[in-house]
Parts: structure tokens; C-alpha cells; sequence
């Protein structure tokens, strides 16, 4: 176990750019491409030693973290100039003749979604209440029982308003996203999590309008990451198992 | 279009959860990516709790969440008392040593 071919996303089949990251190939088959490069399997092997600092956050050295920058870094390369279906991080294919066996197998099903996210690019957006003002200071001195706990629970309902409005407006703001992207896909809900925490697919020509949208929900703090290519849009699995023999 | 600025955990989790599986004899298991995730979700509820503990402020403010500032207090104690224990441990491991005929 030293090489491996390692498997990064399938595209249209064209001509690589060669200013990309080096070692990167293509493998093509009836207009479709298999994005790849020879990998060293080592680093892939180590990755699941010494769980007991996992619980940090990984650096910038970590070898999972180099690895998976450099797995996106190839996909973008790619999808600078072509649309493309990325794979899940460390596919490693038997050989070259796995790898055209995939595209063979599932070509007209990898092309609907290569059609399907042409002219795309997925953006992240989350969206937390806008801290607001601190509230002021109210004295408490020389009130009555009655009073202070009139202005307490005062203020608790002003908070829960707040958060009740948080949650209204994320939810207008999901609908606004929505309007402008061809798919959305809610991300894994944590605790703790944001009020808004979702993918959309957005077209080209629609970008600056569902950007413009976070301008008009200021009580939102909304936080927008992207492009990507389509991570998050190509729910696929492609199985070999049944063809093995064909 | 460069994504070395993306945050991390938003290029984890693409990466490592998102994107075509591909299943059967073709490909070879190298990497247990079940457990990598796992890992990965860990780092992003730390790194989310710590996000949320600023940007969700009444959550940790004792006046708007009373029971957050018994929690807190709690936590606190745990953490002394804890800090006790391991400190008694040693000095009767110390103790013990010392007693023992050598």
C-alpha cells in the first residue's frame, strides 16, 4: 500500500487547466471526465490514529485538515471552468479501469446531475439574532417589590419577543433565499444551533439579488459563505456492486 | 473564486459529509470516513457552543436565563471541587508511599 489513485469529482470532460493543482488528470469516457491524481495512501491510512485529541479543533497542520483543503482546492480548480459533482472526501479507486468502469455504469445518470447543476454555485448562509443595544441599566433602588418585579418581568418579555421575532425573520429570510435559488438544503441541525443554517443552489444570474436580500433583515446577524462547488446539492450514491459482472 | 478563506469547519463538513458516495468493488476503504465525521461534529458543536455563547447573548445572561447562572455557578464549583479531589488523590498517594516499608 504506498500510491492510490484518488478520485475528486466528475465533471464534462474538456481539457484540464494546467495552471491547476499538479498531478491532477482527467479520465474520460463518452463526454464525461473522472477527475483524479496518483496520492500517496499513507497520510489516508494515519488519519484515523490518536482519537483522543479529536475533540479540538484541528489546525491548519492537522493532517485531515491538509488533506481535505487539498480535496477542495482540486474540486474548485475544476469547477472554475466546468460544473461538477464532487466526491466524498477519500474515494480511492482500485485502478484506472475502476474508474472507467464508474463512468461507464453511471454515465447518463452522472450527466442529468451535471445538467442539473451547470450554471450553479452553492452558497452558505447563516443567520443569528442581531445583538442589539444593551439594555439600560434600570435602577432598582428605592422601588417597591411591586414595581421591581414589574419592571422585571418586563424586560424578560421584551426578550422574549426578541427571540420570537429571530425566529419569524429567519424564516422570511429562508423564503427570501429561496426565491432566488434553484434548491435549498437545511445543514445538520446542532444544539445550539443558528436560527437560519442552510445551502441554497444558486444561479449565476441570480446572485447579486439573493445577496442583496440579507440587506433587508437587519435584525438578523447574517453570515453568508461561498461560493462552493455543489457539495451539498449532489445527494448520490453510485454503487458498483450489482454490475460487477456484466 | 479562492476558498482558502473559507472557515474551516464549512470545508469539513462539505468535504467530509457532502458530495457523491461511491459504493462497491471498485473502490477501496481506506479511510473510515464514519469516523472522521464523527470527529468532526465534536469540533463543530465545541466550535458552535463557543460561537453561540457571544452571538446568542441572552442565553448566557444570568438575568435573561436565571437558571444559566445556576448552571454556570454549578459548573464552577464542579471544576474547584474537582481540582480538590485530584489534589487529596496525591497527597494520600504520597501518604501511602511514605508508610510503605521499602
Amino acid at each position: 500500500m504506498s500510491v492510490g489513485l484518488c478520485a475528486y469529482a466528475i465533471t464534462r470532460n474538456h481539457v484540464l487547466d494546467p495552471a491547476g493543482p499538479p498531478g491532477v488528470r482527467l479520465i474520460e469516457h463518452r463526454g464525461l471526465g473522472l477527475v483524479v491524481a496518483e496520492v500517496e495512501l499513507a497520510p489516508f491510512a494515519e488519519l484515523e490514529k490518536d482519537p483522543a485529541h479529536w475533540v479540538n479543533e484541528p489546525s491548519e497542520d492537522d493532517p485531515l485538515v491538509m488533506l481535505a483543503r487539498r480535496h477542495d482546492i482540486v474540486v474548485r480548480a475544476v469547477f472554475e471552468h466546468q460544473p461538477v459533482l464532487p466526491l466524498r472526501f477519500g474515494t480511492i479507486l482500485r485502478d484506472e479501469q475502476a474508474a472507467g468502469r464508474l463512468l461507464a455504469d453511471h454515465h447518463d445518470e452522472a450527466a442529468d446531475w451535471l445538467d442539473r447543476v451547470a450554471g450553479h454555485r452553492e452558497w452558505g448562509a447563516r443567520a443569528r439574532q442581531a445583538r442589539p443595544d444593551k439594555p439600560a441599566e434600570t435602577p432598582t433602588e428605592g422601588l417597591s417589590g411591586t414595581e421591581y418585579l414589574a419592571m422585571r418581568r418586563g424586560l424578560l418579555a421584551a426578550a422574549a419577543r426578541t427571540r420570537r421575532d429571530g425566529s419569524t425573520a429567519a424564516a422570511a429570510l429562508h423564503e427570501a433565499l429561496s426565491r432566488h435559488a434553484t434548491e435549498s438544503a437545511p445543514r445538520a441541525r446542532k444544539s445550539g444551533a443558528p436560527l437560519l443554517d442552510a445551502a441554497y443552489l444558486v444561479p449565476a444570474g441570480a446572485e447579486p439579488a439573493f445577496r442583496a436580500e440579507i440587506e433587508r433583515f437587519p435584525e438578523l446577524a447574517v453570515e453568508i459563505t461561498g461560493p462552493w462547488p455543489p457539495y451539498s446539492f449532489v445527494r448520490l450514491e453510485l454503487s458498483t456492486e450489482a454490475v460487477a459482472h456484466a | 473564486m479562492d476558498g482558502s478563506g473559507s472557515s474551516l469547519a464549512d470545508v469539513l463538513e462539505r468535504v467530509l459529509d457532502k458530495g457523491v458516495v461511491i459504493v462497491g468493488d471498485i473502490a477501496i476503504n481506506i479511510v473510515d470516513i464514519e469516523l472522521l465525521t464523527l470527529r468532526l461534529r465534536l469540533f463543530i458543536a465545541s466550535a458552535q457552543t463557543a460561537k453561540e455563547m457571544g452571538m446568542d447573548w441572552w442565553t448566557n445572561d444570568p438575568f435573561f436565563s436565571p437558571q444559566q447562572a445556576k448552571r454556570t455557578l454549578e459548573a464552577n464549583e464542579v471544576e474547584q471541587l474537582r481540582g480538590r479531589v485530584v489534589e487529596l488523590e496525591r497527597m494520600l498517594g504520597a501518604k501511602q508511599l511514605e508508610g510503605e516499608p521499602s
